[in-house]
C-alpha cells in the first residue's frame, strides 16, 4: 500500500507516491486550475494506475481541505520543515520560492519551527513574478535560465511591483541594455526580496518550484551563502512532508 | 469546530450605544445642546462637563470598516484627493461624507451630526489633524487641537505640564461657543467618572488573565464603544458594571470565551474590523483564544485625578501607549505577556496606520529575545480590505498556532 501527499499550490498542485518506508516512488505535476478537487484526483487517478493508494490523503497547500475523497490537512510550512528536517536532519534555514509566496522557514535541532516568515502582501519576489515576465517579454524559463548564464554583469530591477518591473525591463532594453544582464537583475531582485524575509546564520536548505526550474538561483545563493543545498525534485517537499508528519512521527 | 460563547451584554451594549446616538440626534435636531466632535483620546470629559454632546468620527470609521462599507467609500475619498495609503479610517469617513451615507441612519439621524467645534489631540494620531480639517471648512466652524510629543521615553513635568495646559487654554474658547461658563465641580466629576469607567474596562480586560479567558479582543474589540464615545459620563460607568458582572460570573462558573482554549495570543496593532467575526472564528476553531491586545488595552486611563482634572488628564494623555518610545511599549508588553500568559504575539501591521503598527522598528525581535515568546507579523489594514490578503493570512496564522501548539508538547 503506498500514500499520497498532494500539495495544492496556487499555480501547481504537486503529487508524491510514498511507500512504506516513507521512501518517495513517484512524482506528479498538474496545474492547479479552477478545481482543486480536480487537480488531486489526477494525481490520485495517476498514481492510482499502477499502485494500490491507501486513504486518506495528506494534503497542504491553499486548496488542502477541497478534496472530496477523504483527507488530513496540514500546514505547507510544518510540511515542508518535516521533509526538510527527514532529509538533511540537522537544524537549518529554509527559503521556499513558490508561486504566490516566498517563506523563510527556521529549523531547530529536533526539527520544529523555530520561526517563520512570509512575503508581504505582494507577489514581487516569487514564482508568479518570473512566469509575468517570461510571459510578457515571450521567454520560456529554460531561455530565462541560459539568458541569466550568459550575463556579464547584473542590473538592479528597482520596482517592487511586477507590472511596473516589466515597464522597467522594457525601458532597459530600450536603452540597449542587453537579456543576459537584465535576467541576471530579475533573479538577483528575486534573491533580495528572499533575503529580506531574514538575516541566515547558518545552512541553507532551497526548496520550492523556483530551484527546480531555475537552477541559476541556487549557483546565485551559494555566492552569499556557499554551503546552500537544493534538494532534487525540490518543489514536491511540502506535498512529502504532509505525508511524513502524519506518519513518520507515529511509527 | 469549537463554538465561540456570545455575552449576554451584547444586548445591553446595544441599548447603551443606541441611547447615546439618540442623545446625538436630540441635539442636532432640537439645538438644546450644542455638538463636539472630538477625537478618540481627546479631551472628553472637558467637553461633557460643558454640556456638548460629543461625537467621535474615529468611531465611525470603525463603524463603516464593521459594517464592511468602507471600502465603497474610501476610493470617493481618493477621487477628492486623499491618497490611499493615509488613514483608512479617514478615507472612508470623508468618503461616506460625500456620498451622503452613514450606518447613523439607522438609528434615525440623517447624517453625520453637525460640528459646533471640532476639538483633536494628536496622541492617537497624527493624521486626525487634517481629517478635521477638513469638516472644519466644511462647515466654517471653529477648530482647535492639542499637540502631543511622539515617543516618549521619560514622561517629564514639562510634557505633562505642557499638554495639560493645552487642555486649559481650550476652556475660554469652548465657553464661547457652548455659552455655558465652565464650572471646575462639573469637570471634577466627568473626570471623576471617566477615571471609574476606565478602572471598570480595565478590570473587564484583566478577566482574561484567567486561564480560560472569559473574553476575548474580538468581543472587546465592540465592547470597547462605550469608553471610546462615552468616557466622563454615567452611561460607560452603568454599562462595564453590568459587563463586569457577566465576566466575573464566566471565570466563577468555568465558562471561557473559547471553550477548547489551548493558545493564547496577544494582538497587536489595529482589529480588520471587516473581518472580526471571521476572525474570531478562525481562532476559535484553533483551539486560540486572542486574550489581549494593545488596541484595548490603549483606552484605560486610570491616571485621571478628580482632584487634578487638568494635569491628571495631561499625564493620562501622554501616558498612552502609543505616544510612547518603543523602549517603553517594550516594557508594557513584557508586563502583559506576564500577566496574560501570552504564548504568541500577533503584529498587525496595518497598511494605512503607521502609528498604530508596533513591528515596524525591531521591536517584535527585540520583544522576543527578551521573553522567548515567538511572534507573527500580518499585513492588512484596520478599514480597508483591498489590503489584507486574507488566504496568505489563514496559512500564516494556522502554521503560527501548530508552531505553538508544538512548542508547548
Amino acid at each position: 500500500m503506498y500514500k499520497v501527499g498532494i500539495d495544492l499550490g496556487s499555480s501547481y498542485t504537486k503529487g508524491v507516491l510514498v511507500d512504506s518506508s516513507n521512501q518517495i516512488i513517484d512524482y506528479h505535476l498538474v496545474k492547479t486550475g479552477f478545481d482543486f478537487n480536480r487537480s488531486s484526483k489526477r494525481i490520485i487517478d495517476k498514481f492510482s494506475e499502477n499502485f494500490k493508494i491507501d486513504l486518506p490523503i495528506y494534503t497542504c497547500g491553499y486548496g488542502r481541505e477541497k478534496l472530496e475523497v477523504e483527507s488530513v490537512s496540514n500546514s505547507e510550512i510544518m510540511a515542508l520543515a518535516e521533509a526538510v528536517y527527514h532529509l538533511y536532519n540537522k537544524k537549518c534555514s529554509v527559503i521556499d520560492i513558490g508561486g504566490q509566496d516566498t517563506k523563510y522557514i527556521k529549523i531547530n535541532e529536533i526539527g520544529k519551527v523555530d520561526k517563520f516568515r512570509m512575503n508581504r502582501k505582494c507577489a514581487a519576489g516569487t514564482g508568479s513574478f518570473l512566469e509575468e515576465i517570461a510571459f510578457r517579454l515571450d521567454v520560456s524559463a529554460t531561455e530565462f535560465n541560459s539568458f541569466a548564464e550568459q550575463a556579464t554583469e547584473t542590473i538592479k530591477i528597482n520596482s517592487f511591483c511586477t507590472v511596473f518591473a516589466v515597464s522597467e525591463i522594457v525601458g532597459m532594453i530600450k536603452n540597449g541594455l542587453t537579456m543576459p544582464n537584465i535576467v541576471l537583475g530579475i533573479y538577483n531582485s528575486i534573491l533580495d526580496r528572499s533575503f529580506e524575509l531574514a538575516n541566515i546564520d547558518d545552512s541553507l536548505i532551497l526548496t520550492g518550484g523556483i530551484p527546480d526550474y531555475h537552477p541559476i538561483i541556487l549557483k546565485l545563493i551559494q555566492k552569499k551563502i556557499p554551503n546552500a543545498v537544493s534538494p532534487e525534485k525540490s518543489q514536491f517537499m511540502a506535498a512529502y512532508g504532509s505525508v511524513l508528519l502524519n506518519t513518520k512521527r507515529v511509527n | 469546530m469549537a463554538e465561540i460563547v456570545k455575552l449576554q451584554s451584547v444586548s445591553h451594549l446595544r441599548k447603551t450605544m443606541d441611547d447615546y446616538f439618540v442623545r446625538l440626534k436630540d441635539a442636532t435636531e432640537t439645538g438644546s445642546k450644542k455638538i463636539a466632535w472630538c477625537t478618540s483620546v481627546g479631551p472628553a470629559e472637558l467637553l461633557y462637563s460643558m454640556g456638548f454632546e460629543v461625537y467621535f468620527p474615529e468611531n465611525h470609521g470603525a463603524m463603516l470598516g464593521a459594517a464592511k462599507v468602507a471600502d465603497n467609500y474610501i476610493p470617493i475619498a481618493v477621487a477628492q484627493g486623499y491618497s490611499p495609503d493615509i488613514c483608512s479610517y479617514l478615507t472612508s469617513d470623508v468618503g461616506a461624507f460625500l456620498a451622503n451615507e452613514t450606518p447613523l441612519q439607522k438609528s434615525g439621524l440623517a447624517s453625520v451630526p453637525k460640528p459646533d467645534v471640532l476639538v483633536y489631540n494628536t496622541n492617537q494620531c497624527g493624521e486626525v489633524q487634517d481629517w478635521f480639517e477638513y469638516y472644519a471648512k466644511h462647515f466654517d466652524v471653529p477648530i482647535f487641537g492639542i499637540i502631543t510629543p511622539l515617543k516618549i521615553n521619560e514622561l517629564t513635568e514639562t510634557i505633562i505640564s505642557g499638554v495639560a495646559k493645552q487642555i486649559e487654554e481650550l476652556v475660554p474658547e469652548l465657553e464661547k461657543i457652548s455659552g455655558i461658563k465652565f464650572d471646575l465641580d462639573k469637570f471634577k466629576e466627568t473626570t471623576r467618572l471617566s477615571h471609574d469607567g476606565c478602572v471598570l474596562w480595565r478590570q473587564v480586560l484583566e478577566t482574561a488573565q484567567n486561564l480560560p479567558a472569559p473574553i476575548n479582543f474580538f468581543d472587546s474589540a465592540i465592547h470597547m464603544g462605550p469608553i471610546v464615545v462615552m468616557r466622563g459620563t454615567k452611561y460607560a460607568v452603568d454599562y462595564y458594571k453590568i459587563l463586569l458582572a457577566e465576566l466575573e460570573d464566566r471565570i466563577k462558573n468555568n465558562i471561557a470565551a473559547v471553550p477548547t482554549e489551548q493558545i493564547r495570543i496577544y494582538w497587536d496593532g489595529m482589529p480588520l474590523w471587516y473581518k472580526l467575526s471571521s476572525m474570531a472564528k478562525l481562532f476559535s476553531g484553533l483551539d486560540t483564544c486572542v486574550v489581549a491586545s494593545t488596541y484595548c488595552n490603549s483606552w484605560v486611563f486610570d491616571d485621571l485625578d478628580p482632584e487634578n482634572p487638568f494635569y491628571s488628564a495631561g499625564l493620562a494623555y501622554c501616558k498612552l501607549f502609543i505616544v510612547r518610545s518603543d523602549e517603553e511599549k517594550q516594557k508594557v508588553l513584557e508586563k502583559l505577556m506576564d500577566d496574560f500568559s501570552i504564548d504568541g504575539i500577533i503584529y498587525h501591521d496595518s497598511k494605512t496606520c503607521a502609528r498604530n503598527s508596533n513591528n515596524r522598528f525591531g521591536l517584535p525581535v527585540r520583544l522576543q529575545e527578551s521573553t522567548n515568546i515567538p511572534y507573527l507579523e500580518i499585513n492588512g489594514d484596520l478599514n480597508d480590505s483591498r489590503c489584507f490578503s486574507e488566504e496568505q493570512s489563514i496559512i500564516a496564522i494556522e502554521t503560527f498556532i501548530d508552531q505553538l501548539k508544538s512548542r508547548k508538547q
